[in-house]
Formats: structure tokens, C-alpha cells, sequence
């Protein structure tokens, strides 16, 4: 029977979101090939993570050792060499995360295993796997097919992939031996730190709420900033509220403005002129909110709400308040 | 015959892209155009990346290319921005003068602070009276024991407030037959009493460049600020301008493929009737001349600035370039104002700008209508 | 400190309307200006600092055509020492592995104390050619590098993780190091720096002077192949959220968690 293990990603107690994000895919894929799922769980003093992960595998392979209480590519890799040569799973997955990135690319290199990075598709066809990735900034799609029969590797981008339910499987946490030796590593983990907060920067933004000339007044801002506030988001707006002088030049977005690509955009009460659209079609996805439904908004953005801003957007900021402390 | 840059040259070219492009930024651009206040911190920097006298030798703070290579820098700086890039490639106008005619020692103490960014050069030629022609001028300097004393009005002096110092054509004999057989320049440092620079504002473009009225009252200056030969003043200059008009085609060139490189984005985005203006076929044939007109007037600046580095005289083909590429100029810039509709008419969309900015190069450095007479002298062969 | 860079010369398509070739498997670059890649600018002003810093050499190297001169020589002029270029006919096609698997035999002739690269390139976005040169050479490497500091045979580093943390790792040297943009301020390029190169040569090496078969580079030597490339599928119209308010907020969350990685 086929293996597909996903190595989950973990920092300072806590899975990773893309964790689950792999072990959905991974699930099913699993399913259509008929395969098992399983997962390596490295670290020290992370039972509770194994038990986490266990009803969404059938098993956990679970390394404790000191050595690998901070992650570090070089106990990482050994760890992994061993486990995967031993095992020998058809696929393994990684995260395409700044820690999947430091350690996937060797451990392929080293175990001579054909890696696909930054998939943000893959399917399993009969004996092969195909993956989708992105070129030129995500401007093109690329269909990519393995050479070589498996066992492969992928690293999935973050965010790509959906988190849904699954009915959970019988997990088995698999505690394994620690292959890691007294030895003396080229490479330590030192410490964690928080980088400098800068000035905000709509353009590093993962989430931006926009608002537009909808809002009305200047002291309808802050509804829209605490709203922002609330799903971690930076507040960015369309020209006009700058030239009434409600947001600082900072916060435009379009031709006059900054070009933006967040992950999620969200413009409240902006038509959609195209000097507009032109600073923020690079986002992941829009949400639009318009009273207008023949805003031209609407065909650039994903989703729309057709509502008045005044009415919706409290409710959603109580929403997800809500949702968020549960 | 070869149509390509050196690899150098395009290297120089790609250099300067990048770094107006680094330095672009709207909104401070459109203050200072607003405030008529010249762009210091881009002009340091441009000094120190060595793009500022890349045509002066090596001993004298310069580069050691030639007028080619100045004048793509010049092109890529208007391009991106026309009044940077006209404010940038003036500061060291008429420096020229002294690295043509100037002695060693005054090479030395003017030509490199010009490149370290230390210096603004002015050359002062044209009078209230005295536009176009000059060839005889009301300024005089009169030679008193070992100095010259200077009275009379210059105007429309570009860095007029801003210059360190100003080369002055002034009539030093004024029984000369013809007068401008009687005329020097002098070499006059800022500061010298009785010299007072007045702003003239508020102007039609180029508003990040000074353009001054000058005054000089009794003004005394030691005779070795003599440049070149006595009485060779009139000669000098006219020679100088055979550098300098090529220097002006290319500003013109620039502000030609900014306004056009503005107005393809904006028909490229632009909706109207359920189609982008750009699948107009109006729209189409509208790019197509403006690009060709471009073109023409490319071949024409590079092959006069070629001409000049062969270190052959030709001021029919300057003029022609000259003429020509301002022109274009204010013609492929009001096309762009057209293409965008109402936004070109508003500021922040920069075409009009670009318009204003377009118009001085069909006026300084010789009217189009002064080339069209030095063109014309050439072809018939008699020179005035 | 010797310092090695690898760099790469990419279309700039950030602002460019993108079309498909004829093969389908590329776009069409016939338009596009291309640049030294973002990601390598930085590395290279990185080593250049370190140089100025410390004395010593940067080198840098990069596989692909004659065009690639431009960004080697764009290199040279912000104040590197030497230019390699990589060329052969066969290397063409090759994906990250292999691409270095090549950096690795040309690095292999040079003394070297640091190795830097950019963390990604712009067109193909792998991510991964800095790390598998590091293990192909035997040294320790860390990747998504935003700060180093040097302290005598060994650096201090810090890797850019997500949400604003950081990792600081000390590593020992040799090592490779995969630069993230923003580590810096990438330096214009001077017209001193550019009389500087016209007199340097480019050294250029193909396969069989780096000891590589044909079927270990290029096409052949690779791993994954590109199938076909396609225009990423684009949302017509909105599609519109209705219901009642609290309906609507409920998907809005989970649109900003899927989307959005809120949590």
C-alpha cells in the first residue's frame, strides 16, 4: 500500500496552519490512490501535537529528542534521512514555508528524491504525480509532471489549499527512536525574535481593508479602522479620501497610489474605477462591499457583498470577534 | 554603418534607468513642481553616481565620455520625469565653455565641484533686449588696470538663483566692427558684489529649474576670470551651442517618450464603449505616429551627438536635431494630453506637465526659428 | 571573507501583459525587459557590504546565455570582483536540481569562505536551487536570510519567518546563505562602477569544463518537467454573498481565514 506522510510543521508549541492545509490534501489524495497517511512529528515535548494530529492520520511517527526542541535543518535532515529511507513513503509532503524552504530542498538532495516546490495543486495519476505551480509572480500557471517514477516530495505553498472536515481517521501515535548522535551541528538555533514593528505599510499587509469615497465623512473611519483592527488587518483606501484628507497619502491604493497585493482585499464602499483596480488587482481575493450592484467593483472582485456599508460591516466585525474568541 | 550602442552605452543607459526610477516619486515631484523647488537630494545623489559632467575627463572630476553618452543619460532622466530630468541635465549648463576654452587652473576649480555636486553652473547669454541675437550685447565689461568692471541686465538666466558661478557674455569693446567681434566671457562667481539674481515666476514649465533675472551693478572681477581669448566671446558660444543643442534635443527626446510611454499605459487600461481605448483603430494610428515621430527624432540626436564625438562640427545637423526633437516634443505630448481625455488635462496625470515642460525646448538654446536659419545658412552656403 | 554570489537575469513581468508562446510552455518574452533578479540584487549588495566590511573577494556566477553578461556585468559594476558565466546548450531545461548541480561543479573551482543567493527567482519562483547547492557542497546553509552578522569563523544570521518572527542561528563557515529582499538597500549602479567593468572579462565555462555529462544537466538531468503553462483561471463576475447579515459575516470569516490565513 502506498504512503503519503505530511511533516508537520509546528513553532513554539503549536501547529502550523499549513499543517492541516497538507493533511486535508494529503487525505485526499490518499483516498483516491488508496493509500495511507500518515505523519512525522518531530520535537520534544510535543505528545499534546501528536494526539492533535491523530485522528486526521493513521499514524503519527513521533521523534522526541532535545536536539530537535528548536527546529534546525541539520537535526532535521538527519532525523528525516533516516526515517524516510527507512520507510520509503511514495509521497511526502512539506509546507513551502520559510521552514520548509530551509530544510526541503536539501533533505530531496540528499535522499535523491525529485522535489516539486511551491505546488499550489497536486493529483496523483495512477503511477505519477502532476503538480501545479505558479511562474512569473503567479502571472502564469505551469503544469509540472515528475520524470522519474516515486517516490517524490512536494512542498505546498500555505494558503493554497482548503481546510475542510473529514470524519477522523484511527490514528496510532508511533513513538520512533532518536537517530540523532551526540554530535557537534555546523548550525544552532539560537533564539526567537520579534522583528522591529515599522511604520505600517500597506504593501507588506496580508489583509487590507480599503474604504472609499461610501464612507462619507471622516468620522465614519474609524468604523471601518476597527473593523481592520479586528481581523488583523491595514486599513488602505481609494483616492478620494485622501484628497478629503480623511487617510494620509500613505494609505491610497491605485495608479496615484501603492500597488498592493495582499492576500485578501477587502474595499468598502470603492466603485472600482480603474486608476483603482489598477493598485490592487495583484490581491488574492477581493471582497467587495457596494451598495451599488452595477459597481464595476463586482467584476474584479470575488466576492461582493451588495449592502450598505454602514449596516454590514459592524455585523461582520462582531462576527468574527465572536468567532475568534470561541 | 551600425546602428547599436556599445555595450557601454547601453550599459550607461540602463544605469540611469534605474536610478531616476529609484528615485521617481509623484508625489514629492508634484510638490515640487507646485513649490518651484530644484530636486538637491536627486542631483547630490546623480553627482556621486557619477551621471553629472560624464562627459568632462577624468582630471577634471569627470567620466571621460562624450556627449553621446551625456545625452542618454539625459533622455532616460526627462523620460521618467521631465521636470527632474530638465532641472538634473541643466546643472552643469555651460560648463562646457570652460572645458573648451578655460585654463587648467579654472578647469580645476570649477568644472570639478560641478561634478562632486558642489557647483551649479549658469552661462548667462541672453539680455532683455537682446534674445536671440547676440550679437551685440548691452552688458559691458570694461577692462580697468588688471580687472574688468561689469554693468548691465541679463534674463531668462536658467539657475539663475541657484548658480555658483555664471559664464557672461559681455561686450568688452564696444567700437568693434561687427560688435560681436568685441565680445568676451567672464567667469563670475556667485556672491560678487553688486551681482543680484532676481526669480522670474511664476513660468509656464520647467518650474523645478531657476530661471533668474541678473543684475550686475558696477561688478568687479580679476581679469584672469577672462575665459579663453579676448574678444572670441561671440565665437565661444556659438560653439558651445553646437554641444548644447544636442543636449536640448534630448531632453525634448525624453519628455517625447515619457508622454508616450504614459499615454500607451493609460489606452491600455481605459474602458470606453465595452472596449479599451487602445482597440480603437484611431487610437492605434495615433500611437503609431507618435512613435514613429519619436523615432525620427531619435536617429537624428543620436547621429548629431555622434557627429560631435567624431569631433566634427556641424551645427546644421544640431539644429536639425534640435528643431526637430522639440517639435516632436510638444507635439507627441499634447497627443498624449488627448489620448487621456479630461485626466490629461489634470495634474496629477502628468501629460499636461510633460506639455509645459516641452514647449521651453522649441524656445531656450535658440528659438526653432533660429535653427531654421542656421539650417538654412548651411544649405545655401552663405554664413552670416 | 571570499564571497561567492549566484545570480540569475529574469523578465521583469510584474507590470507587463503576459502572453503564452507558441510551444505553450512558456510566455512570450519578446517584449519584456529583463533585470538582474530582485531576490539576487540583494544578495549581491549583501556580499558587497560584507567585502567593504572585511576585505576579500565576491564572485559571482550565473548560468544561462551570452545575454546574461548584462546582469554579471550589472554586478561587476555595484563592486564585484570577478564574473563566471555558465553556458552550454546542454544545460538548457534544467530545473532547480539541476541548475545546481552546475553552480555547484563551477563554485568547486573557487576558494570561497560564504556562498549567497537570492531565496527565490521571480520567473520559475522554485525556491530552492541556494539549499540543494549547499548540500551538493557539503556545507551548512540557511534559508529566507534577512540580517547577518559575522563573528570570526562563524555568522550569526536571521531567517525571516512569517508573522513577523524571526529565527537567529548561528552557523559556521563555509556556508550558503538564501538572501530575502529588504536585507538592504540594493546600490545604483555608478558610471564609475560601469568604466570599471568595460576593462573586466567574463569568464565563461560550458559542460565539459565543469566535468558534466550531458544527462546530468538540462532537461535530462532533471527531475520534474514543465507539462504546459496556462493563465491562471480568472473570477468572472463576483460572486455574491446573500443571505441575512450574520450569513453573510460567517462567510466573510471564513473567506479571511482560507484567503487570508486569519485564525
Amino acid at each position: 500500500m502506498k504512503e503519503i506522510v505530511v511533516i508537520a510543521e509546528h513553532r513554539r508549541g503549536e501547529l502550523r496552519d499549513i499543517t492541516w492545509e497538507m493533511l486535508c490534501k494529503g487525505r485526499q489524495l490518499a483516498e483516491s490512490a488508496g493509500a495511507n497517511l500518515n505523519a512525522i512529528l518531530l520535537g520534544k515535548g510535543v505528545n499534546h501535537l501528536a494526539e492533535a494530529l491523530k485522528p486526521k492520520v493513521n499514524k503519527v511517527f513521533l521523534i522526541e529528542d532535545e536536539r530537535l526542541e528548536s527546529y534546525n535543518s541539520e537535526t532535521y535532515e538527519r532525523a528525516l534521512v533516516r526515517l524516510i529511507t527507512e520507510r520509503k513513503p511514495w509521497l511526502t509532503l512539506i509546507g513551502h514555508t520559510a521552514t520548509g524552504m530551509d530544510f526541503a530542498p536539501s533533505l530531496a538532495a540528499r535522499l535523491k528524491m525529485p522535489l516539486a516546490t511551491d505546488c499550489i495543486g497536486i493529483e496523483i495519476e495512477g503511477e505519477t504525480c502532476s503538480v501545479i505551480r505558479q511562474l512569473y509572480g503567479g502571472k502564469i500557471n505551469a503544469s509540472v509532471s515528475f520524470v522519474k517514477q516515486g517516490p517524490y516530495m512536494a512542498t505546498l505553498r500555505p494558503g493554497a489549499f482548503p481546510v475542510l472536515e473529514k470524519d477522523p481517521l484511527p490514528g496510532e501515535i508511533v513513538p520512533l527512536p532518536s537517530p540523532l548522535a551526540a554530535e557537534t551541528l555546523a548550525r544552532r538555533f539560537l533564539q526567537y525574535v520579534e522583528a522591529a514593528v515599522a511604520e505600517v505599510d500597506i504593501t507588506q499587509a496580508d489583509i487590507l481593508v480599503a474604504v472609499g469615497r461610501g464612507i462619507k465623512d471622516a468620522e465614519n473611519i474609524p468604523l471601518v479602522k476597527e473593523f481592520a483592527d479586528s481581523i488583523g488587518g491595514v486599513l488602505a483606501c481609494s483616492r478620494p479620501v485622501v484628497d478629503k484628507k480623511w487617510l494620509p497619502k500613505g494609505c491610497q491604493v491605485g495608479t496615484s497610489g501603492k500597488t498592493v497585493r495582499p492576500k485578501v482585499y477587502i474595499a468598502i464602499g470603492i466603485s472600482g474605477a480603474f486608476q483603482h483596480v489598477a493598485g490592487m488587482k495583484g490581491a488574492g481575493t477581493v471582497i467587495a462591499i457596494n451598495k451599488d450592484p452595477k459597481a464595476p467593483i463586482f467584476n474584479v472582485a470575488h466576492y461582493g457583498i451588495v449592502a450598505d456599508l454602514f449596516k454590514i460591516v459592524p455585523v461582520i466585525k462582531d462576527k468574527i470577534k465572536g468567532l475568534r474568541k470561541s | 554603418m551600425d546602428f547599436e550602442l556599445t555595450q557601454e552605452q547601453k550599459d550607461i543607459q540602463k544605469a540611469a534607468r534605474e536610478f531616476i526610477q529609484g528615485e521617481y516619486d509623484k508625489e514629492r515631484i508634484l510638490e515640487w513642481e507646485q513649490t518651484h523647488t530644484f530636486p538637491r537630494d536627486i542631483w547630490k545623489k546623480a553627482c556621486k553616481l557619477g551621471f553629472i559632467g560624464i562627459h568632462f575627463p577624468e582630471e577634471f572630476g569627470g567620466q571621460g565620455y562624450g556627449v553621446t553618452e551625456n545625452i542618454l543619460i539625459v533622455e532616460e532622466f526627462c523620460r521618467k520625469d521631465s521636470g527632474v530630468g530638465i532641472a538634473l541635465s541643466l546643472v552643469d549648463f555651460s560648463s562646457e565653455l570652460i572645458l573648451r576654452f578655460g585654463t587648467d587652473q579654472q578647469k580645476k576649480r570649477y568644472l570639478i565641484p560641478v561634478t562632486k555636486g558642489e557647483f551649479i553652473s549658469a552661462g548667462a547669454y541672453t539680455e532683455p533686449d537682446h534674445g536671440s541675437d547676440i550679437t551685440l550685447m548691452s552688458t559691458t565689461a570694461l577692462k580697468q588696470g588688471d580687472s574688468f568692471l561689469i554693468n548691465g541686465t541679463k534674463t531668462f538666466i536658467t539657475n539663475g538663483c541657484l548658480a555658483d558661478f555664471f559664464v557672461v557674455l559681455c561686450q568688452t569693446d564696444p567700437h568693434a566692427k561687427p560688435p560681436y567681434r568685441g565680445q568676451c566671457t567672464i567667469l563670475v562667481d556667485k556672491g560678487t558684489k553688486g551681482l543680484e539674481a532676481t526669480e522670474i515666476t511664476p513660468k509656464m514649465g520647467i518650474r523645478m529649474t531657476s530661471t533668474a533675472e541678473l543684475s550686475f551693478s558696477d561688478v568687479r572681477v580679476p581679469v584672469s576670470q577672462l575665459l579663453g581669448e579676448e574678444n572670441k566671446g561671440f565665437y565661444q558660444v556659438l560653439e558651445f551651442f553646437d554641444e548644447s543643442r544636442i543636449e536640448i534635443a534630448s531632453q525634448a527626446l525624453g519628455i517625447s517618450q515619457g508622454a508616450f510611454d504614459r499615454a500607451l499605459d493609460y489606452v491600455k487600461q481605459r474602458r470606453q464603449f465595452g472596449r479599451r481605448l487602445v482597440d480603437f483603430q484611431i487610437t492605434q494610428h495615433k500611437l503609431a505616429d507618435m512613435a514613429t515621430k519619436i523615432e525620427t527624432a531619435r536617429l537624428l540626436t543620436y547621429k548629431a551627438a555622434w557627429n560631435f564625438d567624431q569631433k566634427r562640427i556641424d551645427p546644421k545637423l544640431t539644429s536639425m536635431a534640435k528643431m526637430f526633437a522639440a517639435k516632436v516634443a510638444v507635439e507627441v505630448a499634447d497627443e498624449a494630453i488627448q489620448l487621456l481625455g479630461g485626466y490629461g488635462y489634470i495634474t496629477e496625470y502628468e501629460v499636461e506637465r510633460f506639455y509645459r515642460d516641452a514647449k521651453i525646448t522649441e524656445i531656450y538654446e535658440g528659438t526653432k526659428e533660429i535653427q531654421k536659419n542656421t539650417i538654412a545658412s548651411a544649405l545655401i552656403g552663405k554664413l552670416k | 571573507m571570499n564571497i561567492i554570489v549566484c545570480i540569475k537575469r529574469v523578465p521583469e513581468t510584474t507590470d507587463a501583459d503576459i502572453s503564452i508562446d507558441k510551444s505553450g510552455k512558456d510566455i512570450d518574452k519578446s517584449s519584456l525587459v529583463f533585470d538582474l533578479n530582485e531576490w539576487d540584487s540583494y544578495a549581491i549588495e549583501e556580499a558587497i557590504l560584507l567585502k567593504e566590511k572585511l576585505g576579500g573577494t565576491v564572485t559571482v556566477i550565473s548560468m544561462g546565455g551570452e545575454e546574461s553578461n548584462e546582469s554579471l556585468r550589472k554586478c561587476l559594476a555595484m563592486g564585484a570582483d570577478d564574473a563566471i558565466r555558465l553556458t552550454d546548450p546542454a544545460f538548457n531545461g534544467s530545473d532547480g536540481f539541476a541548475t545546481a548541480r552546475v553552480l555547484a561543479e563551477a563554485v568547486r573551482k573557487i576558494p570561497y569562505d560564504l556562498i549567497l543567493t537570492g531565496t527565490q527567482a521571480e520567473d520559475d519562483g522554485y525556491g530552492q536551487v541556494g539549499v540543494v547547492l549547499a548540500e551538493l557542497l557539503g556545507i551548512p546553509h540557511a534559508a529566507v536570510v534577512n540580517r547577518i552578522e559575522v563573528q570570526d569563523k562563524r555568522l550569526k544570521v536571521h531567517r525571516e519567518l512569517e508573522g513577523g518572527l524571526e529565527e537567529v542561528v548561528e552557523i559556521d563557515l563555509p556556508a550558503l546563505l538564501t538572501i530575502q529582499t529588504g536585507i538592504n538597500e540594493p546600490r545604483y549602479v555608478s558610471i564609475m562602477g560601469i568604466r570599471k567593468v568595460a576593462k573586466k572579462e567574463i569568464k565563461s565555462f560550458g559542460a565539459p569544463e565543469l566535468n558534466l555529462k550531458a544527462d546530468e544537466v538540462g532537461l535530462s538531468g532533471s527531475d520534474i518537467r514543465l507539462e504546459k503553462v496556462f493563465l491562471p483561471p480568472v473570477g468572472e463576475a463576483a460572486e455574491i454573498l446573500e443571505g441575512k447579515p450574520e450569513e453573510i459575516a460567517l462567510k466573510v470569516s471564513e473567506i479571511l481565514r482560507d484567503k487570508g490565513g486569519l485564525s
